[in-house]
């Protein structure tokens, strides 16, 4: 289980940070802010930040997706706080505070999952549309929540031993993992979820931060937007 | 995606793991278990459900008046709490707070219960 975690956390790392680089290479020949936009650079990071804390894009074109995804996103932060504890020694002061916090943060993003997945099914032109990886990735989300709370709420597992274990990982000597069938079902499933992270729609948490039509400056008359490839060409072919 | 990059990739980390060195550090966090002996229970069972039994042994104490059950806090302090300080808690090596601070799982008894042992238990030792 330990050596998976290598593999997983080496995936996603390596995986992420060649994703974000390929989409920082990318050129954006055009100026394509969606209107209306920002015309200053501060504004710019306002509205990116709106979109990215609070989905404002999404809020306007669907509110149903718009409410299960806050709801699933916003307990994802709680779940992932209190899971801080795990890998912090001594465990940091809020993360302390935070703890029951989390719990409750389990059961709203399992209920915004559910809530995405009904969606999915009762609504028959978003069936039609839906893929496979759609559907395993929320039933994938789905087990790794639900495990959890299973382990919250039924068979607890030793969380002292899970938090050697982390430990021992964190450090490179590794611990025996406590036995736990749900416990094993759980990371099973979170290091599945960190190893297919690159190479699927979850991209979508680097790449809002890349797209133009949302990081753009409406400057365009100000200053002229140029890629760096066509700046090279007006160059080199002066005109008559 | 290029298949060979990233069979590249995993094929290199397989090999960093195979060379990490495989040693086991012990005994996290360190506890002054007090006078210790034999528990009621299998410490590994005692560990995983010490909770659930207090709080079951409190409920049919409170609700149906009985006593002298198997599981009972003050036991569980009569024989855990440091012989430096009388108490399961107070520093992070003492018997409660030591893993509860650990895992960061408040502990709820010591509001009302004592933390130190009863005066009988404490002039036998």
């Amino acid at each position: 289980m330990a050596f998976l975690f290598y593999l997983a956390f080496c995936v996603l790392v390596g995986g992420l940070a060649w994703r974000m680089v390929t989409y920082a290479r990318t050129p954006a020949p055009l100026k394509i802010p969606t209107t209306p936009a920002p015309t200053t650079v501060p504004g710019v990071v306002f509205r990116m930040a709106r979109e990215v804390l609070l989905f404002e894009s999404l809020f306007k074109a669907n509110l149903w997706i718009w409410g299960f995804g806050i709801l699933f996103h916003f307990g994802l932060v709680l779940v992932l706080a209190r899971h801080l504890r795990y890998f912090t020694d001594p465990v940091w002061g809020w993360v302390v505070l935070i703890q029951p916090f989390g719990i409750y943060g389990g059961m709203v993003m399992v209920a915004g999952l559910a809530g995405l997945w009904v969606r999915r099914l009762a609504v028959e032109r978003i069936r039609y549309i839906s893929t496979p990886s759609d559907h395993l990735m929320l039933l994938l989300l789905l087990t790794i929540g639900i495990s959890g709370l299973s382990m919250t709420f039924g068979s607890h597992p030793d969380v002292v031993g899970v938090k050697r274990f982390f430990e021992g990982w964190q450090t490179f000597s590794p611990h025996p993992l406590p036995d736990s069938a749900l416990l094993v079902l759980h990371l099973m499933g979170v290091a599945v979820l960190m190893i297919i992270f690159p190479f699927s729609k979850l991209l979508h948490a680097p790449g809002v931060f890349f797209s133009p039509s949302r990081n753009q400056v409406d400057n365009p008359r100000e200053r002229r937007h140029m890629a760096g490839w066509a700046a090279r060409f007006d160059k080199e072919t002066p005109h008559g | 995606m290029k298949p060979l990059c990233l069979l590249g990739r995993i094929l290199l980390v397989i090999g960093c793991c195979l060379v990490l060195p495989a040693g086991a550090h012990d005994a996290m966090p360190p506890l002054d278990i007090g006078q210790g002996g034999k528990c009621v229970d299998d410490p590994g069972f005692m560990r995983l459900n010490h909770m659930k039994l207090l709080l079951q042994q409190r409920d049919e104490t409170v609700r149906l008046g009985v006593r002298g059950g198997r599981y009972s806090l003050a036991g569980c302090v009569d024989c855990h709490a440091s012989k430096v300080n009388h108490s399961v808690l107070g520093t992070d090596r003492n018997f409660c707070q030591g893993c509860h601070t650990y895992a960061a799982v408040k502990i709820d008894c010591f509001e009302c219960h004592s933390s130190h042992p009863r005066p009988a238990m404490e002039s036998r030792r």
